[in-house]
């Protein structure tokens, strides 16, 4: 029996199910392995008898909670798919900023129209039993996982930092290159691209589970960041998970 | 002919495993279950009473695992007790008798069991650490004759938690070996000893000059049994410790077990307290 | 010793191309990266080190140790059968390092991975004539010289080269290629000037003498530098993977969607990650960054040599260039001597 999965989104570019269509026509078979019964970028069929929810996106808004749980409860395993879904992601970097400012900034005198409060990834939601990070999502990743839940286990990711990706494909250390990076502080499981490509991490698939914040900051001063271009730098992805660790709670 | 399971090492390549039949599951605990295993026609797996198997689930990987049957009985097949606390433990606690799986070994240092002849020998058991243990009981009561005073302390979380209650039943029986048992947290209608294992150790009144004392159980048991055992003026060189670590390779080459110089998947994982002593990460 | 004329440098590699992959150090991004040549113009000899070492020609970053079908319970090895292979102008560091890789994958049960790809290479090396980055110390540890092992190894004398050759595999390099000559007088001399000369041009960096290092370290187990510098340690574990001596592994298998096909494969792990010593049931025998660190800084100064009889550490210095929070060998190990001497008979 083919397990049957659902897709959906919040907050969210739609970025991560774009790049799941596009591991489905490279991997066909993935759908010889798994039925997917929902999935709106798709297909226009709404099964609700699904085991397994991908979910992309953050939750912005208090009337997303209730259809989130409502997922929780009708799927056996629910996997957060993305950097929005996994940390809150871009849509969190309002959260340092006082709610009321941010609304007229984006919507003018229209600001009451629309619901929102500080963007929190599913697992300030709900209990999410495993994450696929990134912006968007790795394909192989994405794959690897869903080949985990049919050996049924918990997709397994990565808890090391990304200078081990680096050094595995032996890229030149960005800080060596005079530019900066997060990818001390931030889970590997990429192979690195950006290094690659010659750009510094923006720390898309979140911090490893003990990150020396004092560290990288301290390396991020010594190639020339000023305190408030540190903060920048730690805001696009990062911004729920440090003020975690900061202790900090939303505007 | 025979071949040992460890000569398969020697070709090819160390990292491959030896296919084995599942033929036969018990489930101990809501944690623990007893995997009975047949090699191929014609392997037989040779071990020292302490020493482990790498142990393969093809698809999701492998794990070291104790053997926990008697080498006198092995002909080809033998035991392990798993607990089910990873993701390669995971899947063997979901398989069923009939089920392929991979080993490799065994590896390391068991208990030097010849030098054990003739003196009086306490096994402390605690947990999980009966599995190993169990192997060296198991060998040391079919040879009884060669061996002093045997005695045997275990403890377990709960009642609900013994390992090997057949075995427990029968040595309790036999005579030959004295039985203690404890239990952390006693449940209704226990009324044995509730406590650690060190309470256990005052019930032992052999002469520690001949005493032998092997210890198998979690991390943080070892410094409290050790203090009591060299109180009692058992010798250094008598107390046999099993060190657990993460042993990825079984082969002293991945440096995951390593503690100080010694790769404690070559040299152990049964070493003595004499030899680890002044190792400051091994009883840290 | 035998003389390569320096215009004849091109035209030995070129031969040696025929029937060889020749792997030598490429820039890339102000650093160099060992990789494959495809013309012998392409030939740098003179670089200050590389990102990893060439250990990755024997211990590749990942690789396929067997595949297997679980279904079925079939498995082959994969032993790579690779091209014959010269490696040209390895450091003296490296050497020392490739050394103590050969003693550790050959003792015991040999790895015979390992040894498919090392059977097949050849080493050439260069003698440095200045430090090439100021994070080496190879002279405080002894590596500035080719150790007892060695295939074939090239000496600057300004016009040519002085090429001694240590092993039969060295000698198939170089006999009937016509490129060499033998040495004059004036050969010998030059050599002896070049080599008296070479040796001012390094310091002496590191504090102590290299074999107090075991003592110095055994005594620093609870020395507060450790907390100190786990502070800034990020646990990234890039000195690991560049380090030339690490070996350490991981091992992971890969299946296919129908749960069928699949294969094990190693990946190089590191002794400085979170993870590395933690047990199944989630116990961990190393729970600190400080305790990770020093750990690391054990095996290299002290535990290898008692194992293996080799330090584990050569002096090349590229953990130290890569360590976004500069903690450095020289710097570690120069604090303890001065806290040791500053305090005798208490851990440092």
């Amino acid at each position: 029996m083919k397990p049957k999965v659902a897709f959906f989104e919040f907050t969210s570019c739609e970025g991560c199910q774009l790049t799941v269509l596009d591991t489905l026509q490279r991997h066909p078979e993935l759908l010889e392995v798994i039925e997917i019964v929902q999935f709106r970028e798709a297909m226009s069929e709404r099964g609700e008898d699904y085991q397994i929810a991908f979910i992309e996106g953050s939750c912005t808004r208090p009337s997303d909670e209730a259809k989130i749980r409502e997922i929780r409860e009708q799927a056996q395993i629910v996997v957060a798919l993305g950097a929005c879904a996994h940390l809150g992601g871009i849509n969190a970097i309002r959260n340092r900023m006082p709610l009321e400012q941010t609304r007229e900034y984006v919507y003018g005198d229209k600001k009451d129209w629309f619901e929102t409060y500080p963007a929190r990834p599913l697992s300030a939601v709900i209990e999410v039993d495993a994450v696929i990070p990134g912006c968007p999502i790795d394909r192989k990743e994405f794959a690897t996982a869903v080949t985990h839940l049919l050996q049924g286990r918990k997709p397994a990711i990565p808890d090391y930092p990304l200078c081990i990706d680096c050094k595995l494909t032996e890229n030149v250390c960005m800080f060596l290159r005079g530019q900066t990076c997060l990818g001390p502080v931030t889970r590997a499981g990429c192979e690195a691209i950006c290094p690659a490509q010659g750009q510094g991490c923006e720390g898309c698939r979140g911090l490893i589970p003990s990150p020396n914040m004092h560290s990288i900051k301290q390396a991020l001063r010594e190639h020339g960041m000023t305190e408030d271009q540190i903060a920048a730098k730690l805001s696009l992805f990062l911004t729920y998970q440090t003020m975690q660790l900061e202790g900090v709670t939303p505007a | 002919m025979t071949t040992l399971l460890r000569e398969t090492l020697d070709h090819s390549s160390i990292y491959m495993p030896t296919p084995a039949r599942i033929v036969a599951v018990e489930q101990f605990t809501e944690l623990e279950k007893w995997f009975h295993l047949e090699l191929p026609s014609g392997f037989t797996i040779a071990h020292q009473p302490g020493q482990f198997v790498e142990v393969s689930v093809l698809g999701i990987g492998e794990a070291p695992i104790s053997i926990c049957s008697s080498p006198a009985r092995s002909n080809g097949a033998f035991e392990l007790c798993v607990r089910r606390v990873g993701k390669l433990t995971e899947a063997l606690h979901r398989l069923e008798p009939g089920s392929m799986i991979g080993v490799r070994g065994p590896f390391g240092h068991g208990f030097p069991i010849d030098r054990f002849q003739g003196k009086d020998i306490v096994f402390v058991a605690g947990g999980l650490g009966l599995a190993p243990l169990r192997s060296l009981i198991t060998e040391v009561l079919d040879e009884r004759g060669k061996y002093g005073r045997v005695a045997l302390l275990y403890g377990a979380r709960t009642p609900k938690d013994f390992l090997f209650p057949d075995d427990l039943k029968s040595w309790a029986e036999r005579g030959d070996i004295e039985c203690h048992v404890t239990v952390d947290r006693p449940t209704d209608g226990w009324d044995g000893n509730v406590g650690v294992i060190t309470t256990l150790l005052p019930k032992i009144d052999f002469p520690a000059r001949n005493t032998i004392a092997t210890v198998v159980g979690p991390p943080v048991m070892y410094k409290f049994v050790l203090q009591d055992l060299l109180a009692k003026g058992v010798a250094e060189g008598n107390i046999w410790l099993s060190f657990e670590r993460q042993m990825k390779c079984g082969v002293g080459k991945c440096g995951h077990c390593q503690m100080h110089h010694i790769y404690t998947c070559q040299t152990g994982p049964v070493l003595s307290y004499a030899e680890v002593k002044d190792l400051e990460e091994a009883l840290s | 010793m035998r003389i390569l004329p320096k215009h004849l440098l091109q035209a030995w590699v070129e031969r040696l191309r025929v029937d060889h992959r020749v792997v030598a150090p490429r820039e890339s991004h102000g650093q160099y990266i060992f990789d494959e040549i495809t013309s012998a113009d392409e030939l740098v000899l003179d670089y200050h080190s590389s990102v990893l070492p060439p250990k990755k020609y024997f211990l590749p970053p990942r690789e396929d140790l067997f595949t297997f079908n679980a279904k079925t319970m079939e498995m082959s090895p994969v032993i790579e059968e690779i091209q014959p292979t010269v490696i040209m102008a390895l450091h003296t560091c490296d050497l020392h390092a490739i050394q103590l890789l050969d003693r550790i994958q050959g003792t015991g049960h040999v790895d015979q991975h390992y040894q498919a790809r090392r059977r097949k290479t050849t080493l050439v090396s260069i003698e440095c004539m200045e430090p090439c980055m100021a994070q080496a110390f190879c002279k405080s540890l002894g590596t500035l010289s080719v150790p007892e092992q060695f295939d074939v190894h090239l000496t600057d004398l300004g016009d040519r080269y002085a090429v001694d050759v240590g092993s039969d595999a060295g000698e198939a390099l170089i006999r009937g290629m016509g490129f060499f000559w033998k040495p004059s007088d004036a050969d010998y001399d030059r050599f002896n000037e070049v080599m008296a000369g070479k040796w001012p041009n390094f310091d002496y960096r590191l504090d102590c003498d290299v074999t107090d290092l075991p003592n110095l370290l055994g005594a620093s187990h609870d020395s507060a530098l450790w907390d100190e510098i786990g502070e800034r340690c990020l646990s990234c574990g890039q000195c690991t993977k560049v380090c030339p001596t690490c070996y350490c592994f991981d091992v992971v298998d890969e299946i296919d969607l129908k749960l069928e096909k699949g294969k094990r494969v190693r990946v190089w792990d590191s002794c400085l990650l979170e993870k590395f010593a933690v047990v199944a049931g989630g116990h961990d025998f190393r729970n600190s960054r400080a305790n990770r660190l020093r750990h690391r800084f054990m095996r290299k100064g002290k535990y290898q040599l008692e194992a293996y009889g080799l330090l584990g550490c050569v002096g090349c210095g590229r953990c130290a260039l890569s360590c976004p929070a500069h903690i450095t060998p020289i710097a570690t190990l120069n604090t303890l001597n001065e806290r040791r001497q500053a305090s005798p008979g208490e851990s440092a």
